[in-house]
């Protein structure tokens, strides 16, 4: 049995923290964000968690006007997806940044989002 | 492997109903059976797409449920789910069942109902579609996953807001020619533009509705087909799929699964883009109808947009693109959109869509995507 190098729960335990973890393969150096068993790129199962810096660029976005029911009361808000320096991207929602300044290629930094036992995705102004 | 038809097809209106999807699958699939001359006691399978009915109706085990009110309660039966292309996958599992030589009668079709509930609750719902732990506590959307889609596409090719409206435009320019379709009344560019966002640069009439329906289709191995008046030939069903987590797709600008799923489909019908005279393909939104016709390399990468806005995917076009009105006018009840845009083809290439038909019409296909792209399929269908 192989245990997994992170798990969903502790990627987000430590996201809680503020850490924003990757997993990287020790063959052949791809990087994952979220943690998979097999390495897309060779096949192998021997990943490594890794920090990664927060830093990264919002390579799209959007403002959901229309909310589905537990985001109702947010909208409207902004998700994109953000380039992170070392290369993966990852979605999130984009806080502290007012929208009409939200735009493709603008730095972000990784913040977590915290919302009772809840953590998700969250970018702010770099 | 056995070739295989399609020797009867039947779609309920899309809209409002106050019947069950179950229901809605009957009146659909009671047609197909009458449209192929086929008695239900002849048919051997049933495979059935029903993607929000745990929510809306309270109501999983739909494929028996399907079959008992058909009355043919005895037969295998599976739901299949793929988010919004779960008929075209059922379509697909029936196809190489035939194909195998395991049955030679199979009813495939899916049925959906929304509109029970309103609004805020569905959008919950069929963001289900896209990854709990990841994406679903962001509040993304459907109309979210389409328009980052958006964003990307016009960042890398320059497509507008125009060019989006123009496919809004021109499928309700075509739903207008078909009486089973939810709206069926033309808009202008102008009012596209002026609706209200709903998930910039998206607005209302970006989108495709929520709707109730069902549709079906007869499938029939060769032997069985041949003794009926008029089979459309099955060229090809192919599937693909994507990661399933947006951050994760390496270029937003492109579907993936639809360019894998378009050439898998070409390969084994041996045809290519040029040989296809009509596609009903999906348009949930008005981005994913030009992303598809690139995917499917009816144009090149980032040409779509402008294709539609000069008129080459409309009726009396270069390539028809969605003649039934698609998606957006048309209407959308997920789990039964794979099968209804194969009923469209069939229709098609039996010269038999009335004001809304493709001059002969002899190769079609159907391209059905789900959620988030993770999912696609595509089938090619050809006439004796």
């Amino acid at each position: 049995m192989t245990e997994p190098a992170i798990t969903l729960q502790t990627f987000f335990e430590r996201a809680r923290d503020g850490r924003l973890t990757a997993v990287r393969c020790r063959k052949c150096g791809e990087l994952a964000i979220p943690p998979r068993q097999f390495c897309p790129a060779c096949g192998e199962r021997a990943w490594e968690a890794v920090r990664l810096s927060g830093e990264g660029a919002i390579e799209s976005f959007t403002v959901i006007r229309v909310a589905p029911r537990a985001h109702a009361a947010d909208a409207p808000y902004a998700i994109a997806v953000v380039k992170l320096t070392e290369g993966v991207s990852l979605l999130g929602r984009i806080v502290d940044i007012s929208l009409e300044k939200i735009a493709i290629g603008v730095p972000v930094r990784f913040r977590p989002l915290v919302r009772g036992s809840q953590t998700a995705v969250g970018f702010g102004p770099a | 492997m056995r070739r295989v038809a399609v020797i009867g097809v039947g779609v309920t209106k899309f809209g409002k109903h106050e019947r069950t999807s179950a229901e809605l699958f009957a009146e659909a699939a009671a047609d197909a059976l009458l449209d192929a001359e086929i008695p239900p006691s002849a048919v051997q399978a049933l495979y059935y797409g029903n993607v929000v009915g745990g929510e809306t109706e309270h109501q999983l085990h739909t494929g028996p449920q399907a079959a008992s009110i058909l009355g043919i309660p005895a037969i295998p039966t599976t739901r299949f789910e793929t988010a919004c292309a779960s008929s075209h996958a059922a379509f697909r599992h029936a196809v190489m069942e035939i194909a195998a030589g395991v049955s030679d009668v199979v009813l495939v079709g899916g049925a959906e109902r929304v509109l029970n509930v309103p609004t805020p609750e569905s959008t919950e719902y069929f963001a289900y579609a896209s990854d709990a732990g990841w994406e679903q506590t962001l509040g993304l959307t459907f109309p979210g996953v389409f328009a980052l889609i958006a964003r990307a596409h016009m960042q890398k090719y320059g497509t507008t807001e125009e060019q989006m409206a123009a496919v809004a435009v021109k499928n309700h320019k075509h739903g207008t020619l078909n009486p089973k379709a939810q709206f069926q009344k033309e808009i202008s560019v102008e009012q596209v533009l002026k609706s209200a966002y709903v998930a910039d640069p998206l607005k209302l009439l970006d989108c495709c509705p929520f709707s109730d329906g069902g549709a079906a289709v007869v499938l029939a191995s060769e032997e069985v087909a041949r003794t009926r008046t008029r089979p459309v030939w099955v060229l090809a069903a192919a599937a693909a799929s994507d990661w399933m987590l947006l951050g994760d797709k390496r270029d937003l600008a492109r579907v993936p699964a639809t360019e894998r799923a378009a050439a898998a489909a070409y390969r084994q019908a041996g045809l290519g883009p040029a040989d296809v005279d009509v596609v009903e393909l999906h348009d949930c939104f008005t981005i994913a109808e030009i992303v598809a016709t690139e995917g499917l390399g009816l144009f090149e990468p980032g040409a779509g947009g402008r294709a539609a806005a000069e008129g080459r995917t409309s009726l009396g076009g270069a390539i028809p693109v969605n003649p039934s009105g698609g998606l957006k006018a048309k209407g959308h009840p997920i789990g039964a959109t794979g099968a209804a845009q194969i009923a469209e083809i069939v229709t098609q290439l039996r010269g038999a869509a009335g004001p809304r038909q493709v001059a002969d019409a002899r190769v079609g296909l159907t391209h059905t995507l789900g959620g988030n792209t993770a999912t696609v399929l595509v089938s090619l269908f050809g006439r004796d």
